[in-house]
């Protein structure tokens, strides 16, 4: 066995992952110009995805420091890496500026669904206009990306600089420096999914919406993971070294977020439900009835009943392929999560239609923001070979 | 007076818990059954050492889950549907989203149950006594020593067993007699 020597970046992925991105990018922008609010919301779909699975690795790297966790230091840079591609998504974010307006009823200040409640409506619209409008969104998105920039470049500045200067204090000062950046990355998550997503329905509020999509973000981003690390053998990669017992505990925390979804979803459905008051019902009418429903029930199915008994299976979660194989399922079923919420607030009655820039979108955003890790990840070791607790790492077992 | 039926076994204690391991894997391997190891910490690698197979605790947890989901739905299907038919806010009189919060709860409940009293029974507890607690120095099991019991035929010369004991590393070896429970 030879020495763990730096990542040199393979073309091999890097530039067909920025291929894709370009050629994703491109057809969406042709897209917008033939159907700018059917591409504007499937952009929206392509960006949340991926810079949610972007925002949770972050969150759950500042948790596991915040934890002092030893097993996943093997796995520890794979995941930094999907954190420190969070600049990109800010660039990607401009993309944003001619949409708006196709997007959110609530930049032209318009009445806002007037026609479904009368004026009792109108005026809740007009006391909104305090948080929603252009200019206080656009402050708060700088807020947003700035905090996750900050963060994110600081752990993996200090966590790259140990690999060549070694020592404790580094892996001191990333513990410390974690939790208090905790509740700024949770608050910023929340308000940033209400921003993108509530307020497309503007007159729907729920307070547990941010943790819904940070429930299913985590999901997703420990099924990058897992994906990434069954992918990353061969010559200097850390896969190799990522034992069954690291994968159990992939596998748990896949289980764990996959309940946890459930449990959010349906908090949010029960107090919306029993409550029954008309600004908030009308999200759920139109998801529960009608050419929505079956998609609703089979959403019920496919992202929670089915995975849950299906990880429940110790024998799977230690079998990186077969894991690997529930993980690409669970990032498709997520996609399928985000296009619920997102798109009824444009096709509306018209029920789960489809436009081909959904596809583009997504690949494109996706391209970018891999190629882009990728590039970040390059010149580095694929692990923190001078981590002072990689060797405990190394030999974890289930305890 | 009817003949009761003693059972033995050889009781060895070990210094460190990595010879305990090291010791009964060895001991597993020259073809020894019914083994079973002590320790004041629970012990790493101990149930690998002596090859048990794998636990039937999560399948009685499952069926605890099960039924707890299947009791709750039928016990709220019953009492508010039927039994005593509610209405609350209009809403229809099988409300399955209202019975969601109880069904969730009463699973977990059982399934918690299953786990409980499941391994309580597979590992027949409460068990107040037990002939290994006959011998004096097996009191440090609880708190600093590292034993393993070989059961051996009632009445047979041990010493073999014991030489075996200790020549792997055992620093004290003993012979129990009594009558498992």
């Amino acid at each position: 066995m030879t020495a763990m020597e730096r990542y040199t970046g393979t073309p091999k992925l890097m530039v067909p992952a920025f291929g894709l991105g370009v050629v994703g990018l491109v057809l969406t922008a042709v897209g917008f110009f033939m159907n700018p609010q059917a591409t504007s919301f499937s952009y929206l779909l392509g960006f949340t995805y991926w810079v949610g699975i972007s925002v949770a690795a972050l969150i759950m790297l500042a948790i596991f420091h915040t934890a002092k966790a030893k097993w996943l230091i093997v796995l520890r840079r794979a995941m930094e890496t999907m954190a420190v591609a969070v600049p990109i998504f800010a660039v990607l974010f401009l993309a944003f500026i001619p949409m708006m307006k196709h997007l959110y009823p609530w930049v032209d200040g318009s009445p806002l669904a007037a026609n479904i409640h009368g004026i009792e409506v109108e005026h809740l619209a007009h006391k909104k206009h305090g948080y929603l409008n252009l200019t206080f969104f656009a402050v708060r998105q700088v807020i947003y990306f700035a905090v996750w920039i900050f963060v994110s470049q600081r752990l993996y500045g200090w966590s790259t600089k140990q690999d060549d200067a070694g020592g404790l204090d580094l892996t001191v000062k990333q513990r410390r420096f974690s939790p208090g950046a905790l509740p700024f990355l949770a608050l910023t998550v929340t308000f940033a999914s209400f921003d993108w997503m509530m307020s497309l329905t503007p007159l729907w509020q729920s307070t547990i919406f941010g943790v819904y999509y940070f429930a299913g973000s985590f999901l997703a981003a420990f099924c990058v993971l897992t994906v990434a690390t069954v992918n990353a053998q061969g010559k200097d990669l850390y896969g190799s070294l990522v034992t069954p017992a690291h994968f159990h505990n992939l596998g748990k925390l896949i289980f764990a977020f996959t309940a946890f979804w459930a449990y959010i979803a349906f908090s949010q459905f029960l107090l919306v439900w029993i409550a029954n008051i008309p600004e908030e019902a009308p999200w759920y009418g139109l998801r529960m009835f009608g050419s929505w429903r079956s998609m609703s029930i089979a959403l019920f199915f496919l992202h929670f009943v089915l995975p849950f008994f299906t990880l429940l299976s110790r024998s799977l979660k230690v079998q990186p392929r077969k894991l690997a194989v529930v993980a690409v399922y669970m990032l498709l079923i997520h996609a399928v999560d985000l296009y619920w919420l997102i798109w009824p607030a444009y096709s509306g009655e018209a029920g789960p239609t489809f436009h081909w820039t959904l596809i583009t979108a997504w690949v494109g955003v996706g391209g970018i923001s891999v190629g882009y890790a990728l590039f970040r990840a390059r010149g580095r070791y694929t692990l923190p070979v001078k981590d002072p607790y990689i060797a405990e790492s190394l030999r974890y077992v289930q305890p | 007076m009817e003949a009761k039926v003693l059972d033995s076994w050889v009781l060895a204690e070990f210094a460190t818990p990595d010879a305990l391991v090291d010791a009964t894997r060895q001991m597993r391997e020259k073809g020894f059954l019914g083994m079973d190891t002590y320790s004041p910490y629970p012990l790493h690698g101990g149930s690998e050492a002596l090859g048990l197979p794998p636990s039937r605790v999560p399948f009685i947890a499952l069926g605890g889950g099960l039924t707890g989901l299947v009791t709750a739905l039928a016990m709220q299907t019953w009492m508010n549907t039927v039994d005593y038919p509610l209405n609350i806010g209009g809403r229809p009189l099988l409300s399955l989203p209202a019975w969601v919060p109880i069904t969730f709860e009463l699973s977990v409940l059982f399934a918690a149950f299953g786990i409980f009293f499941g391994l309580l029974g597979l590992s027949r507890l409460p068990q107040p006594y037990h002939p290994a607690f006959e011998s004096e120095e097996f009191r440090s099991a609880s708190t600093h020593g590292f034993w393993l019991s070989v059961p051996h035929p009632t009445g047979q010369d041990a010493a073999d067993v014991k030489n075996q004991l200790t020549a792997l590393g055992a620093t004290h070896v003993t012979v129990v007699s009594g009558e498992n429970a």
